[in-house]
């Protein structure tokens, strides 16, 4: 497979593997300069030692998936640049991206197909060849297919394969217990705010329309050190071109450094700050009333709702300025309807946070953003077709920041022995997409019905599900545990099966396609060998599929023959697609003239509901609310996690390069708690949290930069898996120290920043 | 070819990393080895803070202090860029010293810095650093046009920043790194100075070609005159020796 | 170790009329060998960093280890005299910042000196004027040398620009006046044929007589009061 690549000579090469930037034309005269050898006695450049190969694919380091080309050499990659016609990357990416080349090379990747045969969590393993592995899983999972029927078996993906396993496989096996975290881990509570204010998710790339953009305003978003490539590159753009950017963050991040104004609030105050804005936004008729006379219904309703939220009332609580707070409603006022509040990705923090994200869309409607240029866009799916394929036994809904935008249906999926979604949704809460988290229970309880098996595809269980202790509990009663990953995560330790992947440059996958302003769809094309004995999921969903009598939805052999059939349907190519670029860029219907009559709000009432019968009906408030959150008990900060700019989740701590530009992270610690402490810059301690969970040590970062009632650390360190040779004990955990979460009642989402910990100086 | 300069516009950059990333892979750098580092910057007592990324990494002065003091000729500049060719690198370190940046670092033992992707340029591309920036923080080109768009950012930052300026257009005998500031420099940690010191100067252009010339004609002149002395003393000993045969002689008459 | 008292050899071959006095003895000899090794290793090396086209053996970084061995050797000169022969390094130390009537006008006669004519010269003791001076000379710029070269060797890479120019430059202008020193030592003893006193340790005494009457008397004095 993946034989038929470009095959580009040195020179073409050149032009290729240099012409990332903006817009490089290379004159003839550079390219005999090219030519030419370099100086007698100099290591000799990777891109003069051969053949250059240059690959069309999309990146995997995040999940922002930017269009890359993969320069290699007789057989390995060098370099990874953006490919300049994608419209995520343009030509350029992040340090992760650049870290992708190392993330492939890593000598600790997991090499060939183990089975267990020690304990759980033991991590002995014994290597077996494919056919013994998928031989042992299949025959388990029919064992238990046939006792607990098939939504017995809960799928968990992330990363860029999880459709083979959490959406595909889950489907065709009959399981409504697919999940992935970036649902009701990440963006649960910003979608389904969403749907029920607009009639739509707001989809995995945030449809900010950055090109006309004049105020932007961030909740919590941490542009920067959350290194989103075309979020940086738009946000510098919007910048430098004078917009206003107003930054709301308990913590002075690289952005709030960047804004005109900051805005440190009280962590978990946000709502009531976003109601005393729509409080001054209506009271001082700043908000765009054409529009929302046009678009939206409920507005008398929210008017009397916010009329005692004034800023004075906020600063109250969030211990901001009144006058900071009216003033910056203001200048968002003054931009509109070019002035948006960026929706965020990672929302799942107090539990209360699909009410937080209502108010955040509100306040978007309010301005009349959406369907504006400069505002919000209507992103759009690209159009072609899916493979064809048997009515799947189960209709999917697993989500995710990769999901397509859709309705919610109003009932349930239902698999095959007849048992809906054992997470709790309709009961626990209200609805969204399949919450990862509430499928652990059921794991230890047995309720509502037991799930017996657990495949995890790409999923970091152990960093990424709320409250590990629970999690492993969860793992000692399962009948099967199946893990396909790349690297020896800690939760490798605990599989009963390892399946070994191929990294994206090592296998050919399936099209990816972006609900976008200009909808597209990538290639996916392989650069080189697979590492070792590992596979590609398809091949492994493939072949799980044959041996668990799924064959009418494996007719296709390899990737490319599925990707060609698809490709069909509009007139495309592999040949035409890898000649042109590897992207196939569609039009759009960004803005609300392309709608002509139709309404692009997809809500009951074609309009945007600022109020919301919906809500209503099911018992929840109808307009955003503030609920005070749990204050840290004296002595206790509360705990706040993020992103540094080179690590992706709990993936990348390990990948030499990215762990070469920070080793482990820090505990950011006001200075003047520091000083009360008798706590230094560079000193190391454990951090204890509530319930007596401790992580370390971990340096202490004493800084200006955050306010005295919480702290900061950067998410996926304090590993505890020693085969992680680099990652392994450096810093602390903040997964670990996450042992609460509170369930949001309305998208199932895990509020995680409830937690507190308290600083123990290292003995 | 023409005189070249990177521009690195502080008021952007949002310290991603992506050009750490990108120089690393791009240059193949070995383990620990880096070119460029970000510094992160904090002003200000919470919550009245300003704050900026130093983009640290060589600077290529036009009159680079670290190519003067350079024994080996290992650094050494080309299209305004400062060059650095290891193999011929001894690691003294003079260069580690010299700098009015703090740039260069021994790396195994040689000399360890940015030398503007000489190869990758060479052959028709730009710095790798350059191609990946996200924010557009970075770009490289021919200098004039390079001080043009700088005094353009500049123009255009005023409103935000008072003290915006264009940093590098003559310090050092002008930077191959024009940098567009969102403050004075010595508040960004940067050098309101960087020029050679005097010391530098004379060490190189007068101590050192002193030394060797003094020392060379100090040979000569001893080695000429070694050969007249020596016969002069021959003389003199033949003198001395026929005075004293003579004497002996007039003693034995006696 | 040699006797205390430089003695008068005995003509012992028929051959062999001429008279020889012992200058320097074997432990004098040694720390002199060791010096003279010392500081060409250093010289060598050092200009290999110093001179561009000599910087191309200086490369697999061997001249800058035996630059580091010269200098702990050259270091330990002084140590080493003390040790084998303390009475000479105190005399050497004493004698050349030492100068009498005779040593001026020595130095106003150096001219003809310089150029070979000993003969004639104010009577110099054991050493003559200008050895004292070269000696006071090699003393001085060797501390300076040291001292310098320590500070570049220890703050390498923290000394900062204004720090190794000067430190360089002392340690370059040192080894500019030891090196012509050095060229000044050889010549006189190559047109005084005086090689031999490091080597066997002894000069001819005709030799002697004519450059260190001063000299000669206290030995041929001394000899007698032994006798």
């Amino acid at each position: 497979m993946g034989k038929v690549q470009l095959q580009i000579s040195r020179r073409t090469f050149l032009k290729s593997a240099f012409a990332g930037g903006a817009g490089v034309a290379l004159a003839a005269g550079q390219l005999q300069q090219a030519a030419a050898a370099p100086a007698a006695g100099t290591t000799t450049p990777w891109y003069y030692r051969g053949q250059i190969k240059s690959t069309y694919s999309v990146c995997d380091m995040c999940p922002w998936r930017c269009g890359i080309i993969a320069q290699s050499v007789e057989g390995r990659v060098f370099k990874i640049d953006g490919n300049p016609a994608d419209p995520k990357s343009r030509g350029m990416l992040c340090a992760r991206g650049q870290g992708g080349v190392s993330f492939m090379y890593d000598p600790d990747r997991l090499r060939s197909p183990m089975l267990r045969t020690g304990e759980r969590g033991e991590g002995k393993f014994q290597e077996v060849t494919w056919e013994e592995a998928l031989d042992h899983t299949a025959e388990k999972l029919l064992a238990i297919k046939e006792q607990y029927g098939p939504e017995s078996v809960a799928i968990f993906g992330h990363t860029s394969g999880e459709f083979w396993f959490a959406d595909y496989f889950a489907q065709a096996w009959g399981t409504p217990n697919a999940a992935k975290p970036s649902s009701s881990l990440c963006t649960s509570p910003r979608e389904e705010a969403s749907n029920l204010t607009f009639g739509f998710p707001v989809g995995g790339h945030e449809p900010v329309d950055w090109a006309g953009l004049r105020c932007l305003t961030l909740i919590g978003s941490h542009i920067g050190e959350d290194s989103r490539n075309t979020v940086m590159q738009d946000f510098a753009n919007a910048r430098a071109r004078g917009a206003t950017v107003i930054v709301v963050d308990p913590r002075f991040s690289s952005v709030a450094a960047k804004a005109d104004y900051w805005l440190p609030i009280k962590p978990g105050t946000d709502t009531a700050l976003l109601l005393a804005w729509i409080n001054v936004l209506i009271t001082e008729h700043r908000y765009d009333a054409d529009y929302i006379a046009q678009w939206a219904q409920g507005f008398e309703e929210l008017a009397a709702h916010v009329a005692d939220m004034t800023p004075e009332w906020a600063a109250a609580i969030t211990e901001l300025d009144a006058e900071l707070i009216r003033t910056t409603a203001r200048v968002m006022a003054d931009n509109l309807p070019q002035s948006v509040i960026m929706p965020g990705r990672h929302v799942t923090w107090y539990g209360n946070d699909t009410q937080r994200m209502r108010a955040v869309h509100i306040i978007n409607a309010l301005l009349g953003a959406y369907g504006r240029e400069g505002g919000i866009y209507f992103n759009k799916s690209p159009y072609i077709e899916a493979y064809p394929h048997p009515p799947f036994a189960v209709a999917g809904s697993a989500g995710g920041c990769s999901a397509e935008p859709g309705a919610e249906s109003a009932e349930l999926p239902v698999g095959p022995s007849g048992k809906a979604r054992a997470d709790g949704a309709r009961t626990k809460f209200l609805r969204g997409a399949t919450a990862m988290q509430e499928l652990i229970e059921p794991m230890i309880t047995g309720e509502p019905y037991p799930i017996k098996a657990l495949i995890v595809y790409g999923t970091n269980l152990l960093n990424t599900v709320p409250n590990p202790a629970r999690t492993l509990e969860a793992l000692k009663k399962l009948d099967l545990v199946v893990v396909i990953d790349v690297l020896p995560m800690e939760h490798v330790a605990w599989a009963d099966v390892v399946l070994p992947e191929a990294t994206i440059l090592e296998r050919f996958d399936d099209l990816w396609t972006v609900a976008h302003k200009t909808p597209y769809i990538a290639l996916r094309d392989q650069a080189v060998e697979p590492y070792a004995d590992t596979k590609p999921a398809w091949w492994m969903a493939r072949e799980l599929g044959l041996r668990v009598g799924l064959e009418k939805f494996f007719k296709w052999e390899t990737a490319e023959e599925f990707v060609e059939t698809r490709l069909k349907t509009i007139g495309y190519s592999l040949e035409k697609l890898r000649s042109e670029g590897g992207v196939i860029v569609q039009k759009g219907k960004p803005y609300l003239d392309d709608f002509k009559s139709n309404s692009p709000f997809l809500t009951k009432s074609g309009k945007i509901e600022l109020y919301s019968e919906e809500l209503a009906l099911a018992g929840h408030d109808p307009l955003p609310v503030y609920t005070p959150v749990e204050e840290p008990p004296q002595g206790y900060f509360r705990l706040l996690y993020g992103r540094h700019p080179v690590h992706t989740f709990a993936k990348t701590q390990n990948t030499p390069l990215l762990h070469q530009l920070n080793p482990e992270n820090d505990l950011w610690l006001n200075a003047g708690v520091a000083a009360s402490l008798g706590i230094e810059d560079g000193d190391r301690v454990y951090v204890e949290n509530q319930d007596g969970v401790r992580s370390g040590p971990i340096k202490v970062k004493v800084t200006q930069r955050i306010r005295p009632d919480a702290v900061f650390m950067s998410h996926g360190f304090g590993r505890n898996a020693p085969q992680l040779t680099l990652a392994n004990g450096r810093g602390a955990s903040d997964a670990a120290l996450i042992s609460r979460y509170t369930l949001d009642p309305i998208s199932g989402g895990a509020g995680m920043r409830i937690n507190f910990v308290r600083i123990v100086k290292e003995a | 070819m023409a005189i070249h300069a990177f521009l690195l516009d502080i008021s952007r950059c949002i310290g991603c990393e992506a050009c750490v990333a990108a120089c690393a892979t791009g240059n193949e750098l070995p383990a620990g080895m880096q070119y460029i580092h970000l510094i992160e910057q904090t002003r200000g007592e919470f919550p009245n803070l300003s704050g900026s990324f130093k983009n640290h990494r060589c600077y290529h002065c036009t009159d680079a202090a670290c190519v003067k003091v350079c024994p080996t000729g290992a650094l050494y500049k080309e299209d305004g860029m400062t060059r650095l060719n290891r193999e011929v690198c001894i690691g003294c370190a003079y260069c580690t010293d010299a700098c009015p940046f703090d740039v260069p670092r021994i790396v195994d033992g040689r000399s360890s810095k940015c030398d503007a992707c000489a190869s990758a340029t060479a052959a028709g591309g730009k710095p790798w650093c350059v191609q990946t920036c996200p924010s557009d923080a970075l770009r490289y080109g021919e200098r004039q046009e390079i001080l043009a768009e700088a005094h353009r950012r500049v123009e255009a930052l005023k409103t935000r920043y008072p003290k915006a300026r264009v940093y590098g257009e003559t310090e050092a005998g002008g930077l191959g790194v024009i940098m567009v500031l969102p403050d004075d420099p010595e508040v960004l940690d940067l050098p309101a100075n960087p020029d050679v010191p005097l010391l530098v100067k004379t060490w190189q252009q007068v101590v050192q070609p002193a030394a060797l010339s003094l020392t060379a004609l100090s040979v000569a002149v001893t080695g000429v005159a070694a050969v007249i002395a020596r016969r002069n003393h021959m003389q003199e000993l033949k003198q001395l020796h026929a005075q004293q045969t003579k004497a002996a002689q007039e003693e034995s008459q006696e | 170790m040699t006797t205390a008292n430089p003695v008068m050899e005995k003509p012992n071959r028929e051959r062999t009329e001429e008279e020889k006095l012992l200058r320097y003895r074997v432990g004098q000899r040694i720390v002199h060998a060791v010096l003279a090794t010392s500081f060409l290793m250093l010289l060598f090396t050092g200009l290999m960093i110093l001179w561009q086209p000599l910087t191309l053996w200086a490369r697999d970084g061997t001249s800058g280890l035996i630059h580091r061995i010269g200098a702990v050797l050259f270091m330990l000169v002084p140590i080493l005299y003390l040790i084998v022969d303390r009475r000479g390094a105190k005399e050497l130390l004493v004698e050349s910042f030492t100068y009498d009537k005779d040593d001026i006008a020595w130095f106003k006669h150096a001219g003809r000196y310089f150029l070979g004519r000993a003969v004639g010269m104010p009577p110099q003791g054991r050493l003559n004027a200008g050895q004292k001076l070269h000696h006071a000379g090699v003393v001085i710029t060797s501390a300076t040398v040291v001292f310098s070269g320590i500070f570049m060797w220890y703050a390498k890479g923290n000394l900062g620009a204004s720090g190794l120019a000067l430190a360089a430059s002392i340690h370059d202008l040192s080894m500019l006046t030891l090196t012509v020193l050095l060229a000044g030592h050889l010549y006189f003893t190559f047109v005084y044929k005086a090689l031999s006193a490091m080597t066997t340790g002894y000069v001819p005494k005709e030799e002697a007589l004519i450059e260190h009457p001063k000299w000669v008397e206290e030995i041929e004095h001394q000899q007698a009061a032994h006798d």
